[in-house]
């Protein structure tokens, strides 16, 4: 019962999905209920935040608790969450007027100036770090060691000129009309249908793989091989 | 030989140095350069053109606040461009932490400088979990899947969604994202309810959108801060791409030198181990 269940609710769940994709979406009965799934999936969605907060406090919890090398980190860490999340979820009616706007998430909340003055430019640095690790990474490892090597470095280094305004005029010197053939014959030529194959293929795969959930041929997400 | 020492033990520390100079000179000394426009940009220039004025738009916020530096001049030209045509914007964002906030900052300061009202010109249903079922739910109802906007007002109480109730009430979606999840909007909403869209991306994301452009399923592109400069450009709105775009400029000609002087070491060295080998 505790594998046949869960696969009955998942195949029909999913038939009448698929079903519905093909019809109009207004139409009773069927577009009700696959209407009702899909508020029900957001339902269970909001609940897996839930569960990805009880599960990171209780992790960090039991290391800082216990001492753990890096426990600072940690600590920092549940800190984090629950300062960002009690003044995001703390009901305005629950504070004087003057001060209801410091809670929720609008503009001038507590949770949107932690927002905007904390995880905002973190996250932006941690970004920008990249362009570090970007040029060493092309200095040192980006080597014309082989025939496709070399083609991938010098159809890059032309996209990059390509895609900023100086080394279009730079391209422009060298032939006036380079930068239309680079976007014509590069990006919405090769470029385009090497995507076409990748992004065909990959809806063949997800098609297989949903085909073999619905028919219960595949149960990992129920944590079974 | 002290050439090839050089480079094959230039210390990684005066790499991060010339890169920080890159982005410091345009910084300190503005530069400008002409910006020409791509099909892309165009072609997505002329679909918000062409949407009937006073309609509305759904704009999203799919961003993560780490590329804000490219995504956030898009929305903001973006929302300059349809509040000038007197458009009514829907925002709503399939990212928690990041599009909410940002949808709400960015389009009520560019609403106040076109005298737009909230829940009259504009409206933020902020975030809800799981993007398919949102992205599918919408077609069928917004309000059943979201019932409140992004301050937690009924929508009912907001006269804009009186009128705006599935996609048909929807004339154009534009999405401003970082992430995969344009596949989604054009799998899921211009596939099946055949809505019109475009997509404003990260560099790293717009080589996959030429495929979806191709087949007609997007109207435009924009692509990376020269995307949004050439968008800045078109709408006569200079802005953080047009500064940007600057500083990419001197960093890409950086790193196209770097990997120039990286494969001339290695060539060189290449060259006098096999000639070490011959004797």
């Amino acid at each position: 019962m505790r594998t046949t269940l869960p696969l009955i609710l998942a195949f029909i769940s999913g038939i009448i999905m698929v079903v519905s994709f093909f019809i109009n979406p207004e139409q009773k009965v069927l577009g009700d209920i696959s209407q009702e799934l899909l508020i029900w999936a957001s339902i269970i969605g909001g609940f897996s935040f839930l569960l990805g907060a009880v599960s990171i406090t209780r992790v960090n919890w039991r290391s800082y608790k216990t001492r753990r090398p890096g426990w600072g980190y940690n600590l920092v860490t549940i800190v984090g969450v629950f300062m960002m999340a009690i003044p995001a979820l703390w009901p305005t009616s629950w504070l004087p007027e003057s001060m209801a706007s410091l809670a929720g998430r609008n503009a001038g909340s507590v949770y949107d100036w932690f927002f905007l003055y904390l995880a905002t430019p973190m996250s932006q640095t941690m970004f920008a770090i990249l362009a570090f690790y970007i040029a060493t990474a092309a200095y040192r490892a980006f080597r014309a060691r082989s025939s496709q090597a070399t083609l991938l470095l010098i159809t890059a280094s032309i996209v990059m000129l390509w895609r900023v305004p100086m080394g279009e005029a730079l391209l422009r010197v060298i032939y006036d009309g380079l930068p239309e053939i680079i976007n014509t014959y590069i990006m919405a030529g090769i470029n385009m249908s090497v995507q076409r194959g990748i992004i065909i293929g990959a809806a063949l795969g997800a098609a297989t793989f949903s085909l073999r959930i619905l028919l219960g041929i595949e149960r990992t997400y129920m944590g079974k091989g | 030989m002290k050439i090839i020492t050089f480079l094959s033990t230039l210390n990684r520390r005066w790499v991060y140095t010339l890169v920080w100079i890159a982005v410091i000179i345009p910084l300190l000394f503005p530069m400008s350069f002409k910006i020409n426009t791509t099909p892309e940009v165009q072609s997505l220039y002329d679909a918000v053109e062409n949407v009937p004025d006073s309609s509305t738009v759904l704009l999203t916020f799919d961003l993560w606040p780490n590329a804000l530096a490219e995504t956030e001049p898009m929305a903001r030209t973006a929302l300059h461009h349809l509040f000038r045509k007197n458009c009514n914007v829907v925002t709503l964002t399939t990212i928690p932490l990041g599009g909410p906030s940002v949808a709400e900052r960015v389009t009520r300061e560019v609403a106040a400088l076109y005298d737009k009202k909230y829940g009259v010109d504009y409206v933020n249903l902020g975030y809800k979990p799981n993007y398919v079922s949102v992205l599918r739910g919408l077609a069928t109802s917004i309000e059943s899947i979201y019932p409140t906007d992004n301050s937690g007002t009924m929508l009912s109480q907001l006269p804009l969604m009186h009128t705006v109730k599935t996609y048909d009430q929807i004339a154009f979606i534009f999405i401003v994202a970082d992430n995969g999840i344009v596949d989604n909007w054009v799998s899921i909403v211009n596939a099946q309810f055949g809505k019109k869209m475009c997509a404003a991306v990260t560099s790293v994301m717009a080589p996959k959108l030429y495929a979806y452009m191709g087949s007609g399923q997007l109207t435009g592109i924009l692509g990376g801060m020269k995307g949004a400069a050439e968008y800045e450009q078109l709408v006569h709105k200079p802005g953080l791409a047009t500064i940007g775009i600057s500083i990419q400029s001197l960093v890409h000609f950086l790193i196209i030198a770097l990997i120039g002087l990286g494969n001339l070491g290695f060539f060189l060295e290449r060259r006098a181990k096999q000639k070490e080998a011959r004797g």
